[in-house]
């Protein structure tokens, strides 16, 4: 496969997963955030539910216990785009992905070794 | 795997920046020695499909999910461990910033666990396992898997010494979770190294496929 070839079939995957992932991804919460609702009593370790009064406790009490309440207003905050829906998080993923493949173009164009 | 701001308190979440410091400049080092400028595109496109499969979170059992991480298909890929410093690095710094997955000032722990941990144990891993048996996609499985598994161990241990898990605990959830969630990214990173080498068995620093 040419390289331009190889390049354009794997933009192509990486903006076909984008595209899907809002839909096809689990809501659940992932494995060091359900460790950490099972510890502060939110989630059975090995259940289901998640009580959301004491998730919101949890993380408060994380906060108190380390004393880092830093806080960082993100610009399309969990993947998604404040007051749109689905449409929003497919436009966040896809923005990601393309902001991804010019920024580590850049980066790398300046930091890889020169072959000339 | 992303450790959020309140997870860490700040002296600790420096002293992990310093370590991420350290390994970016050998990531660094590395690329401008040994990162041919034919592999630029490539690392570009793997640092985007590893962006977008983050984003998709597969469900594990116990209402839990997990996704895919890619350092050690990044290392595994482009023949270094510092590569999947380079590209984790990359991908943490505009999850943590734009997406606000993963906190500011933890992010060098994020750095290290991911990136650090997950290039070394994903290549080390990959090498070691394909000179035992041979199976170049076997390795990348079991050293994706490993990757995986290590870096929550890892995770497991700073939020020990943070005081935000206890220490047992959050080994045997962090450990179990974990242990599910390295099926995928080993599952995934078997399959990718596969397309990859199929497509273009040039670009890989060591050739895949099973050796003699």
């Amino acid at each position: 496969m040419e390289t331009k070839q190889f390049v354009i079939v794997g933009i192509a995957i990486a903006l076909v997963i984008a595209i899907a992932a809002p839909f096809l991804a689990s809501g659940n919460p992932d494995g060091l955030e359900s460790a950490f609702f099972s510890i502060y009593g939110a989630k059975p370790f090995m259940g289901d539910e998640l009580d959301e009064d004491a998730a919101g406790a949890a993380e408060e009490q994380a906060i108190a216990t380390t004393g880092n309440d830093f806080a960082h207003e993100a610009l399309m905050p969990d993947y998604s785009i404040p007051g749109m829906d689905k449409a929003g998080e497919v436009v966040a993923v896809v923005l990601g992905t393309l902001l991804m493949l010019v920024l580590v173009f850049g980066i790398a164009k300046v930091s890889a070794r020169s072959d000339n | 795997m992303h450790i959020p701001d309140a997870f860490i308190p700040l002296g600790q979440a420096l002293i992990y920046w310093i370590i991420a410091l350290v390994f970016i400049a050998l990531a660094l080092r590395w690329a401008r020695r040994s990162m041919g400028e034919e592999k630029i595109p490539l690392v570009a496109v793997l640092a985007a499909g590893i962006f977008a499969i983050q984003a998709l979170n597969i469900p594990i059992p116990w209402g839990t999910s997990g996704h895919m991480v890619g350092a050690a298909l990044a290392a595994i890929v482009l023949g270094s461990p510092y590569a999947g410093v380079f590209v984790l690095t990359l991908v943490l710094l505009v999850q943590g910033i734009i997406f606000g997955d993963g906190g500011i000032t933890v992010m060098g722990a994020n750095i290290v666990n991911m990136g650090v941990v997950g290039g070394f144990v994903g290549y080390y891993g990959y090498t070691g396992v394909k000179g035992l048996i041979g199976n170049s996609y076997a390795a990348a499985f079991i050293a994706g898997w490993a990757s995986l598994f290590v870096s929550a161990i890892l995770c497991a241990v700073e939020l020990a010494i943070a005081g935000t898990f206890p220490l047992g605990l959050g080994l045997t959830m962090m450990g179990t979770y974990h242990a599910v969630i390295g099926l995928i990214e080993g599952g995934i990173t078997a399959v990718a190294l596969y397309l990859i080498a199929s497509a273009r068995p040039d670009i890989l620093e060591r050739p895949a496929g099973v050796s003699a």
